[in-house]
């Protein structure tokens, strides 16, 4: 036997092709990190300090204050979240699904379309806590004003998702109402709508769940629910406290998550929604970015 | 040397894959293993270097034991070993030259070839091994960009890259068109010859068996059903090992089938 | 059709469900009693464009907004507060998105601890984590980075395990049978496959990164938020708008920037 090492080569090596080199990412990354970290005043004292910081500050979190939390009422505090959430989801569900019949492609004229796919656009482009913000002067501090901002940054997405369900369906029934001289809203309430209604309404379940972490969030600026609690007792510096509700808050988003996403299963069978792109989009719309 | 010993393998789901075999390979030896799908042709290859694990019996590789080795002496094992796939497995989003690298990886330490820093010498065998199988032109072209029997050539080099001296294929042109799976059995016939590597090949025809083996093993629900010289094959054999007697069709079976792009524009 | 009217055959309706009525009852209820607790007010809807705090809003003092102590230095900080958070949050999801996939991941114990950590990281909102870094290690930019850098670790391995898991197991199997060790296997089995869409999500997380940065300074995590923060609790919503305008601006700028990045790399 013999290696393959010990033979000779008889053909001439090819060169390796120029590629674009490495330095051309590697320099402007150097930059970009350097310029960062100054920036931010990070030192290696700051650095290393921070670890100790957060295991002191975790170290007095247990054991978890539950008992003096719920005394304050911190219970009802996280059910207000949930409420804040669902009727904000019912609000945008109500409002984007016929906004979506008329922004759909194969069902809508261009001049009413258009202008209703920039208005979910540009409610996606906001996030909830910017809304929150400019809408507390208007209706005052408390829950409403989160319900309102949650309820109308749901409407751009939940608006998108309806109308890209909408534009996947089979033509076949609208042709068929058509056929038998049925009007457009005939069409659209017996031809799209029982096509569309599965998808659509496991959409508003999946925006529920995101909402549930939104309206926790929008409390911290007294729009609410259960942030408004976490921020008190961080500013207390009551860590127990603090630290039961955190796992209480942790607690009920677990639970709905696992909860909304059975009955999702149940409601689509078989036909799955694409997780990951939706997922993507949700995540783009905690912060309102546009994928 | 290859010494099997009562190997069986049942898989998890109670597949019984191969039962006690019994098998003796020289050195240098160029062995065709035919059989239906299914018949276990694929078990025996992937028990000698350990991607599946035998059930009972015993498997000497140039004496060490495979059989219930410790990960240490599986990845030396394999590290002599080398395996080309039906279906290429190459990475398609990095260059022939990267591909056929991977074949060093037991050699170079993990540190360069995690960074991408391959030893000279390394990249030296890479390259013999491509010239071996005559694509050394294509070494900087990505390995999607390569028609099948190209990367299947790829996955020859990757193998020859290992310098091993045991080559097992599994059904290495089951997705290639005749005219290429003539090449590329050209190819392992010439690298055994050449480098005296023992060479195991699956194939599920007997036209190419008999073009190119001398030793055939027949398998049949995981029983070794023929063992001897490939011209000593009869209608006896072949009825034994597919279970039905020859047709005109089995023959020529290669050449009806429609070449599979398995390895094309993926 | 029926000739005799006197044999009406008509199927009856099927019933709903006991359950589903029962469901749909309790749903309803729940949601009434929501709309009570949140103090649901259809009047709303037409009161809020009556409502005076509308001209507090406008006109933009375009003077004070467009200074550098105003809006661009606390921006400065808040892309700076994105860049070092997505940096070091994509380059630490790198080793933990292959340890928490279930083709790359080393063992079963590793697999189970980096997924029921990062379960738990993202059971916790965003903003609930920069406030508690906030209290943790003081007030400012550098507690924003952390929150963020943890934000985008939970976010980027949850979107890259998922593209590990579905990339092609082949090419892993050719590495271990050329006995190669787990870690270069899977560096040069794997990550040349994933490593465009790596590339492409840490782009699309430093876009979230930019979005979440505006708003971290709401709960004292540094950035452009601070600044917003501090004229609400003065009602200068004026100012306030037309920060959102230079920061919806220069987002957006940065956004199509990276998208078309993206696109490039897809």
């Amino acid at each position: 036997m013999q290696n393959l090492s010990e033979t000779q080569a008889t053909v001439e090596r090819p060169l390796p092709p120029k590629t674009f080199h490495l330095w051309l990412i590697a320099v402007p990354l150097l930059v970009a990190i350097v310029w960062s970290v100054t920036g931010l005043n990070i030192t290696l004292s700051r650095l290393l300090d921070a670890p100790g910081d957060a295991w002191t500050i975790l170290r007095q979190m247990i054991p978890p204050a539950f008992g003096e939390v719920y005394e304050r009422g911190a219970v009802g505090k996280v059910f207000e979240s949930v409420y804040i959430a669902w009727i904000g989801t019912i609000i945008g569900a109500l409002i984007s699904l016929p906004l979506a019949f008329l922004a759909a492609h194969n069902v809508a004229p261009i001049w009413i379309r258009s202008p209703i796919r920039q208005l979910f656009n540009a409610i996606r482009a906001v996030p909830e806590l910017i809304l929150a913000v400019v809408l507390i002067p208007v209706t005052g501090l408390g829950a409403w004003a989160g319900t309102l901002a949650i309820g109308l940054h749901s409407i751009g997405t939940l608006g998108k998702w309806a109308c890209e369900s909408i534009e996947d369906i089979d033509d076949g029934p609208v042709e068929a109402t058509k056929a038998c001289g049925g009007k457009w809203v005939n069409g659209m309430r017996w031809g799209v709508l029982p096509q569309v209604m599965p998808i659509v309404s496991s959409y508003w379940l999946f925006r529920f769940e995101i909402n549930v972490r939104a309206s926790a969030v929008l409390g911290m600026i007294g729009a609410g629910g259960v942030g408004s609690e976490l921020v008190s007792q961080l500013s207390f510096r009551n860590f127990p406290a603090a630290s039961a509700v955190l796992l209480m808050t942790m607690a009920v988003v677990l639970t709905i998550d696992t909860i909304s996403a059975a009955v999702r299963r149940r409601i689509i069978k078989g036909a799955e929604i694409d997780e990951e792109s939706k997922n993507l989009e949700a995540i783009a719309d905690l912060t309102g970015i546009r994928a | 040397m290859i010494k099997i010993e009562r190997v069986s393998v049942t898989y998890p789901g109670g597949v019984e894959a191969l039962r006690d075999v019994d098998l003796e390979i020289e050195d240098g030896e160029f062995v065709v293993i035919v059989g239906l799908s299914g018949a276990g042709k694929s078990t025996l290859l992937r028990v000698l270097n350990g991607l599946v694990p035998a059930t009972s019996g015993s498997i000497l590789v140039d004496g060490t034991e495979v059989v219930n080795a410790n990960s240490q002496t599986l990845r030396q094992v394999r590290s002599k070993t080398g395996m080309i796939f039906q279906t290429f497995n190459l990475v398609n989003r990095t260059n022939v030259l990267n591909n056929v690298l991977m074949g060093r990886l037991a050699n170079v330490p993990s540190w360069r070839s995690t960074l991408g820093l391959w030893p000279a010498e390394d990249k030296e065998i890479a390259m013999l091994a491509l010239e071996r199988v005559g694509i050394i032109d294509k070494t900087y072209v990505r390995a999607s960009n390569l028609s099948g029997g190209q990367q299947q050539r790829v996955g020859i080099a990757r193998a020859l890259a290992q310098e091993p001296s045991l080559m097992l294929a599994d059904e290495p042109v089951a997705a290639l068109d005749p005219v290429t799976s003539r090449h590329v059995m050209g190819d392992l016939q010439k690298i055994n010859q050449d480098l005296g590597i023992t060479t195991l090949v699956n194939l599920h025809f007997l036209d190419l068996a008999k073009e190119y083996g001398k030793r055939l093993i027949g398998l049949r629900d995981g029983i070794l059903v023929y063992d001897g010289d490939i011209n000593d094959v009869t209608d006896e054999t072949f009825k034994e090992i597919y279970g039905r007697a020859i047709t005109a069709e089995d023959l020529h079976a290669m050449n009806e089938e429609p070449p599979e792009n398995i390895g094309n524009g993926k | 059709m029926n000739d005799d009217p006197k044999i009406p055959i008509r199927p009856t309706k099927p019933k709903p469900r006991a359950r589903s009525f029962v469901i749909a009852l309790v749903l309803l209820g729940l949601t009434f009693w929501a709309a009570i607790k949140v103090s649901f007010n259809l009047s709303t809807f037409w009161e809020v464009w009556s409502n005076p705090i509308w001209a507090k809003f406008w006109p933009i003092p375009w003077d004070w907004v467009l200074t550098k102590e105003n809006t661009f230095d606390p921006l400065i900080e808040t892309l700076q507060i994105a860049v070092a958070s997505t940096l070091v949050g994509c380059l630490l999801a790198l080793p933990v998105s292959f340890a928490m996939s279930s083709l790359t991941t080393p063992n079963k114990v590793v697999y189970f601890f980096s997924r029921s950590i990062m379960n738990l990281v993202r059971a916790v909102p965003d903003l609930f984590w920069a406030k508690l870094l906030v209290t943790a290690i003081g007030i400012g930019a550098f507690a924003g980075a952390w929150s963020l850098t943890i934000f985008s670790l939970a976010v980027m391995v949850k979107l890259f395990s998922e593209t590990v898991d579905a990339a092609d197991p082949k090419p892993l199997e050719a590495a271990r049978s050329s006995g190669a060790k787990h870690l270069p296997a899977v560096r040069t089995g794997v990550l040349p496959t994933v490593f465009p869409s790596y590339v492409a999500y840490s782009l699309y997380i430093f876009e979230l990164n930019i979005r979440a940065s505006v708003v971290l300074g709401l709960v004292g995590a540094g950035g452009v938020g601070r600044v917003i923060e501090t004229q609400r609790q003065f009602f200068r919503f004026d100012r306030i708008l037309g920060l959102l305008v230079i920061i919806f601006v220069i987002v957006w700028i940065i956004e199509q920037i990276s998208v078309s990045l993206r696109k490039r790399l897809v």
